[in-house]
């Protein structure tokens, strides 16, 4: 056990050199790739992966506090509804409803939080999924400002230039740069490291004088902005918002995002946010075939890697570099 | 002088139990409190009631001349009074400065902007944070494992941890729960060594632990409990000497 652990760290300098070239190799790819793929299927789900990488890293910032939340489309849904009602309705400028989308989300968790988080465990799960469905319910039932079951129509792009796809997938991957680079600065910050000690011994971190509660509605209320943010992303680009896009399935696929590519750090939820979102569109064809695959990925995921996709990869990598390690 | 930390009168009930009974005791700046008692006695319910993890039914705290009861336990830890547990109590998966930099909330937390922006004062804080923490690893004897994982560990130094943990949040009042249970002599020994640093540097020390050659050879006072309420206080001389302690503790001890 010793000498792996000096050897994890004499290749430690080497592995964050291969992780730069693997980010900047990531990065000219998702920005060239569009200049010879100007096809508009391929640019509707790369918009829609990106997007949804906001999400699901931003109910990684809840996980990672210690809360399984079943609700977090409702905070999707707000910032969606916020985003639409005030371009088409108030025809605000996009750049103030975007904030608006952002911050309406954030001061609902701000009221909710200090009592949903409170809860622990089970009782946390059971709470936002109702919440998750009062809010779907709101959006349902006020028709005179949602516009009931059918929604709100024609949501205008934010800017004339981003009326193409290819705009907008340019413009959707700055924000989710933007927006999953703020998670990654707040758990890589002093702030990640208190994050992680409230999960791991809340109580032991309480004795060290870390506010729980603080931190925790304080994490919960940015996560839900974040997600707000996307529902004003993804309502412009769909151009319509509707209480069904917002219900316990979008929830809990923001929750399997998360379970299938890894719990255990960012990188998990953004693979498990590409995976799943691209998976379902290839598989337009086979509606019935789609729901059995995803149950089956789910579980075989849980059973054999709960670390998700991210470990399967580790592991994948490991075996390749070093066959005979595998004692360790 | 008036003292660091003033407690009267204080009770606490859970159900039949009343597990602390009229309690009162002072801890002087500089000193080193001995609570003493049989399984069972409210030794770690009193510290709990201190630390503000649980209410008193009645009775007053005080700390550094300000009612402190029933206040929130971080707020506490802000204005210096810290405690262990008496289980091992570590963050089992993260190495031992990682666990001991977690200790360092009240040090190096600057807030959630100023750690967001990576302002020059974030930075300082968590440097000067970090260098504290190699020296106190140093003195706690645990520099060799610094970067081994905490669950890897034996269980002396893991107790050791603990210790750890609450000392760098540079406590005024460390209030110790059995710090030195389960430990070997030499373990207990080093254990002592450490209270007694830390008591050199101006940390009051409250001691709980149900042996009683650690805790006379240790404390300036000690306080018996025997069934939530006082039973004697005083040196280690007196308490040992005492015939009410005799009969009650040591009697049934030895
Ligand atoms: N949270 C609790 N709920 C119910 N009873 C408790 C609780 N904490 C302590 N007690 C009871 O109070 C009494 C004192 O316990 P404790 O303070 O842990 O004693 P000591 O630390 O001296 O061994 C015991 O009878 C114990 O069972
Ligand atoms: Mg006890």
């Amino acid at each position: 056990m010793m000498t792996t652990r000096v050897l994890a760290m004499s290749a430690s300098a080497g592995v964050s050199r291969a992780r730069w070239a693997w980010l900047a190799a990531g990065a000219v790819a998702l920005l060239v790739w569009p200049l010879f793929v100007n096809e508009p299927f391929f640019l509707h789900i790369a918009t829609l992966a990106l997007l949804y990488t906001i999400g699901a890293a931003s109910l990684h910032l809840v996980l990672r506090i210690g809360h399984l939340s079943l609700g977090h489309a409702a905070f999707l849904g707000l910032g969606g509804y916020t985003s639409a009602l005030l371009t088409t309705a108030l025809s605000w400028p996009f750049a103030a409803a975007f904030i608006a989308s952002g911050l309406v989300p954030a001061v609902v968790a701000l009221i909710v939080g200090p009592i949903v988080l409170r809860l622990r465990g089970v009782y946390f799960v059971l709470i936002t999924f109702t919440f998750g469905e009062v809010v779907r319910l709101v959006f349902t039932e006020w028709q005179s400002l949602t516009g009931g079951a059918d929604g709100i129509f024609r949501i205008p792009p934010p800017h004339a230039l981003l009326a193409s796809k290819r705009a907008y997938y340019y413009f959707a991957l700055a924000m989710a740069v933007a927006c999953v680079g703020v998670v990654a600065r707040i758990l890589a910050s002093q702030t990640g490291r208190f994050i992680d000690a409230i999960r791991e011994g809340e109580r032991l971190a309480q004795s060290s004088g870390v506010p729980i509660l603080r931190f925790k509605v304080m994490v919960f209320a940015i996560a839900c902005g974040l997600v707000g943010l996307q529902g004003s992303l993804l309502a412009h680009f769909i151009t319509f918002v509707a209480p069904g896009a917002y219900a316990f399935n979008e929830s809990l696929n923001l929750l399997v995002m998360n379970v299938i590519g890894g719990m255990g750090s960012l990188t998990g939820p953004l693979v498990g946010a590409v995976f799943l979102t691209a998976l379902p569109e290839f598989l337009r064809g086979w509606v019935e075939l789609q729901r059995f695959l995803y149950g089956v990925v789910l579980i075989i995921v849980m059973l054999f890697v709960p670390g998700g996709l991210v470990e399967l990869g580790r592991r994948t990598i490991a075996l390749v570099r070093e066959p005979e390690g595998r004692d360790a | 002088m008036t003292a660091l930390l003033d407690v009267s009168r204080l009770a606490k009930r859970f159900g039949a139990v009343q597990a602390v009974e009229r309690l009162d005791f002072q801890v002087e700046p500089g000193e080193i409190l001995g609570i003493i008692g049989p399984n069972g006695a409210g030794k770690t319910t009193a510290i709990n009631l201190i630390s503000g993890v649980i209410r008193p039914d009645s009775g007053r705290i005080t700390f550094a001349g300000q009612d402190v009861t029933g206040m929130r336990p971080d707020l506490l830890v802000r204005r210096g009074v810290v405690r262990t547990f008496q289980a091992t109590t570590i963050y089992q998966e993260r190495t031992v400065r990682e666990n001991v930099r977690r200790g360092a909330f009240t040090t190096a937390y600057r807030g959630f902007w100023s750690t967001f922006l990576g302002t020059a004062g974030a930075r300082a804080a968590a440097r000067r944070a970090g260098e504290a923490i190699d020296e106190l690893l140093s003195w706690l004897g645990l520099s060799e494992v610094a970067d081994a994982e905490a669950r890897s560990l034996p269980y002396g130094f893991q107790k050791v941890l603990g210790l750890g943990i609450a000392l760098a949040a540079r406590p005024r009042l460390a209030m110790l729960d059995e710090p030195a249970a389960g430990l070997s002599h030499d373990e207990a020994n080093h254990v002592a060594e450490v209270v007694r640093r830390i008591n050199r540097e101006d940390v009051s020390v409250i001691v709980v632990d149900h042996n009683m050659r650690f805790i006379s050879t240790l404390c300036h006072r000690i306080v018996v409990l025997h069934h939530g309420a006082e039973l004697a206080t005083g040196t280690p001389q007196d308490v040992t000497r005492d015939p009410r302690v005799i009969e009650a503790y040591l009697g049934t001890q030895h």
